[in-house]
């Protein structure tokens, strides 16, 4: 049988804290990487890694619930996750959608939400979701500390990427409304782009919108103008039409291989479209 | 190589792996050859293992990973000469071609039908859309899924 493990790995380290984790990284970077559900690990570790750090074990696996909100455990797997009734209540389920929509459940039973997190591939609807959602990212790079998921992502250049121990999600209003919209040429492939919008809607009116959108095709970023045009307006269809229209504008979307430039800014005038009338209860499944 | 202490089909077992080693090459090796090799990156399912009860592409877990947890390869799910419920309602409906998707398929349909027993047609498909089949169009592994889910209901299950 043709190899497909990796013959380069020459030990698996099982760290007990995460400050030991830390400095089994740090102390060699170019030959250690974290290992979670290793599904990454198997599709694309460099060559030069030849020890692999396994933190599964580094907490217990569960979804908790606090007067701030939800604290979810960076080992779950995304099936898990997305399987706690918490996830299924939290802004009208919109995180369980987003993640039943990501690659198959045969991967989401085995890649877990701390390794999505970190590994933040360009077309990740678990980066554009916690972006939506105002998550934090809690991690460890020598001590533990809380990072606002914007701010995570957009300091992502340091040489070894601190470790994502868990996700915390913010209390949330029961007007709070999420929508995700993602182009994939088949059901568990790599998407063309993705995007999201959170709203909070008080008799009508918008506040707290989050508009983000992926796979552009970097990672997924806010539209700070757009969701600025959305604050403290009624989702019109005028406004939907807007919001849309603009957001096509302003994504910083380019030509790659899956995708040129100009059709993704389509998709974007089309997907936030969609996502726009789904959080006013308009659109469906067969208009997609 | 290091030994490593699995559990494959209600059997401990001592096996040898390197540290890089995927379930499914260790699988072959000690020859539960009906965990297929596809793709070999998770996209294909014809690798399709159940590990703590759930459908996993054994492709892309390491051997490290699964000790301690259990295994079950589709040469685990008959009890004897007695075929499980869903290997049965695969031959009764004719949801086998070549054959090559079987193994993944029914672990798939098995990890979905202990978690939900009465699945909507939405949900079955779901629960295979990890499994490619080249040689049909779907049909009749959902028919077998909907056809086994109604039997095990009716507790002809063990």
């Amino acid at each position: 049988m043709e190899d497909v493990g990796l013959r380069h790995i020459q030990s698996i380290v099982r760290p007990t804290t995460a400050d030991e984790a830390w400095r089994l990284r740090t102390a060699d970077p170019e030959t250690t990487r974290f290992l979670g559900g290793g599904i990454d690990l198997v599709l694309y570790t460099p060559e030069t890694v030849t020890t692999l750090i396994d933190v599964s074990g580094l907490s217990r696996a569960r979804v908790s619930a606090g007067r701030a909100g939800l604290a979810i455990s960076a080992g779950m797997t995304l099936s898990a996750v997305l399987e706690t009734p918490e996830i299924a209540a939290y802004v009208g389920g919109f995180l369980r959608d987003v993640l039943r929509q990501v690659a198959s459940p045969l991967q989401r039973n085995v890649a877990t939400i701390g390794g999505a997190a970190m590994r933040a591939h360009p077309w990740s609807d678990v980066v554009l979701a916690l972006l939506v959602l105002d998550a934090e990212v809690e991690v460890f790079n020598g001590a533990a500390r809380s990072v606002p998921a914007a701010e995570f992502y957009a300091s992502r250049s340091q040489n070894v990427a601190p470790l994502v121990t868990g996700i915390r999600l913010p209390q949330r209003t029961p007007s709070t409304r999420g929508a995700f919209e993602k182009f994939v040429r088949t059901g568990f492939d790599v998407g063309l782009l993705n995007c999201a919008c959170v709203v909070e809607v008080t008799k009508g009116v918008c506040s707290r919108v989050r508009v983000a959108v992926g796979g552009t095709p970097a990672l997924a970023r806010r539209l700070p103008d757009v969701e600025q045009v959305l604050e403290g307006r009624h989702l019109s269809s005028t406004t939907v039409g807007e919001v849309a229209s603009l957001a096509a504008r302003r994504v910083d979307a380019r030509d790659d291989r899956r995708a040129s430039e100009s059709y993704r800014r389509k998709l974007t005038e089309v997907g936030v479209r969609r996502c726009l009338e789904r959080l006013t209860g308009g659109g469906s499944e067969d208009a997609r | 190589m290091t030994s490593r202490k699995l559990t494959i089909n209600g059997v401990r077992r001592t096996v040898d792996a390197s540290p890089g080693d995927t379930l499914l090459e260790v699988l072959r090796r000690e020859g539960y050859v009906g965990v297929k090799k596809g793709c070999g990156s998770g996209d294909c399912g014809a690798c399709t293992v159940l590990l703590d009860g759930r459908a996993v592409n054994a492709c892309l877990v390491l051997t490290a990973k699964a000790e301690g947890k259990v295994i079950v390869t589709i040469e685990g799910l008959a009890k004897g000469d007695a075929l499980h419920p869903i290997q049965a309602a695969f031959l009764d409906e004719g949801a086998v071609q070549c054959g090559y998707c079987t193994p993944g398929m029914v672990l798939s349909a098995y990890d979905l039908l202990s978690r939900n027993p009465a699945p909507s047609e939405g949900e079955i498909r779901e629960a295979i859309s990890g499994n490619l089949c080249r040689c049909t169009g779907y049909v009749k592994q959902i028919r077998a899924i909907q056809a086994a889910a109604e039997q095990m209901r009716g507790g002809r299950n063990g």
